[in-house]
């Protein structure tokens, strides 16, 4: 699986503000995850032409980023629009940074660097979401997944055991009792993955009490993950 | 003139912890200016006398001398913080302020070593340091995380208190040594908001632009 094919999620929809960015990766490649002002979400590589910093440090004016470094700022397209230094430069039209095909689908941000992807498998799987968090953790994805799959969330609604679904390379579907989860898998790169969490359904149903069920859960998924489960020594055990 | 006096070394985040609660709390005070780095001025005999522990920072406020950042912040928001609330006087709101107050002065302080040593050639291991540090972190984005399901914007209660005050600085800095903001979100909106509060300032290592 290479960030070529295929799309990815790279966050929750509202951890992205309007006017707002944040770094992260996919198999390694910094990225840029960034929102202007008028709502749309971009990712685009997480570097600066002019002296390679950080684009994702920098800062956000209507739907132009600028670098926080000499304030080199970009168009939505990635073009370099202005260099303060230089306040009546033509820019030349090499200077751009690359940019990814970037949609929101299931309460989260997904991107391709594929032209040809067709859309993305979280299109159209719900009306509405409630999000729950992104889990970040630290240990390769698959192993993520299989901890998932030994461990599914009990219902906030209902009672039907949980089942799991594979809808995409990247997106997974829980069902449990009368509630869906929709699970977007980020390979952030080695020993480091995500899981962007919504619960697929009206904020009525599931803001506050839903969402504070689904967080504790996978809470502990991610503790349960990282520290190997406590063992009493065998004396100990006897004794009690 | 207040009769207040602080202690300070610009690059010393427990020092940006008293200046931004003395400038949310518009505070006139003096400031002596210490050469923390390389100078180690907070460790000769002459500011010993005055702070046994050789730590920044220290106030004076007329008869009164106090070191640690937070009990520096709980004597600002309860002698002149009038009505806004920074220190809740009673009840849930009051303990859980202290709760956070406490581990800023403990647990997170980690974040304060993993800077010294990155920036200020303090001793220590980097490895450790930077994953105990994202160890508290990620408690703080736990909490926000779960603080937002709520409907809450602040660590206690329904406005900005000294909580959000002590904790901000090592998430503001934690580029510094390394660790990014990617994995806390809840924790990026929370700084966003903390940014828009009256008398908010920066102090370098935190852009005025974002």
């Amino acid at each position: 699986m290479t960030f070529i094919q295929g799309w990815h999620p790279v966050a929750l929809s509202v951890s992205i503000e309007p006017g707002s960015s944040a770094g992260t990766h996919i198999g390694g490649q910094e990225l840029v995850v960034w929102r202007d002002n008028s709502g749309v979400a971009h990712v685009w590589e997480d570097r600066c032409p002019h002296r390679g910093m950080k684009l994702s440090f920098g800062f956000v004016r209507g739907d132009h980023i600028a670098c926080l470094y000499h304030g080199w700022q970009y168009d939505i397209a990635g073009q370099c629009r202005y260099v303060p230094a230089h306040p009546n430069l033509e820019v030349p039209a090499t200077i751009k940074v690359p940019v990814f095909r970037t949609v929101e689908a299931a309460g989260m941000i997904w991107t391709s660097a594929d032209a040809d992807a067709g859309s993305p498998a979280a299109a159209g799987t719900a009306d509405e979401t409630v999000p729950v968090r992104s889990l970040y953790v630290d240990c390769d994805a698959d192993e993520l997944i299989a901890a998932l799959k030994a461990d599914l969330p009990a219902p906030f609604k209902g009672k039907s055991t949980a089942t799991i679904a594979q809808l995409g390379d990247d997106l997974f579907r829980v069902a449990t009792g009368d509630d869906t989860l929709l699970l977007g898998l980020q390979r952030l790169e080695d020993e480091r993955a995500a899981l962007h969490i919504v619960i697929a359904g009206p904020a009525a149903s599931y803001a506050g009490a839903g969402q504070a069920h689904f967080l504790a859960w996978a809470t502990a998924l991610r503790g349960r993950l990282e520290q190997p489960a406590m063992t009493w020594p065998a004396h100990q055990a006897e004794a009690v | 003139m207040s009769g207040i006096q602080l202690y300070n070394y610009d690059l010393d985040e427990n020092c940006y912890r008293v200046r931004l609660a003395l400038s949310m709390l518009g505070i006139a005070c003096k400031t002596v200016a210490m050469n923390a780095f390389p100078g180690n001025e907070h460790k000769a005999p002459a500011f010993l006398a005055i702070n046994p522990l050789g730590t920044l920072p220290v106030l004076k406020d007329e008869e009164l001398t106090l070191f640690g950042a937070e009990a520096i912040l709980c004597h600002l928001a309860r002698a002149h913080g009038g009505d806004t609330g920074l220190l809740p006087a009673h009840g849930d709101a009051y303990a859980q302020v202290m709760q956070w107050l406490f581990f800023s002065a403990g647990e997170l302080s980690v974040t304060v070593e993993a800077r010294g040593n990155a920036l200020l050639d303090q001793p220590g291991d980097a490895v450790a340091l930077r994953a105990g540090a994202r160890r508290v972190l990620r408690v703080m984005d736990d909490h926000m995380t779960a603080r937002g399901h709520a409907g809450a914007d602040w660590f206690v209660g329904e406005h900005a208190t000294l909580a959000d005050i002590a904790l901000f600085p090592a998430f503001a800095l934690s580029r510094d040594y390394g660790v990014d903001h990617d994995e806390y979100p809840a924790l990026r909106r929370w700084g966003r908001r903390f940014r828009t509060l009256p008398g908010f300032l920066t102090m370098p290592g935190i852009p005025d632009y974002h």
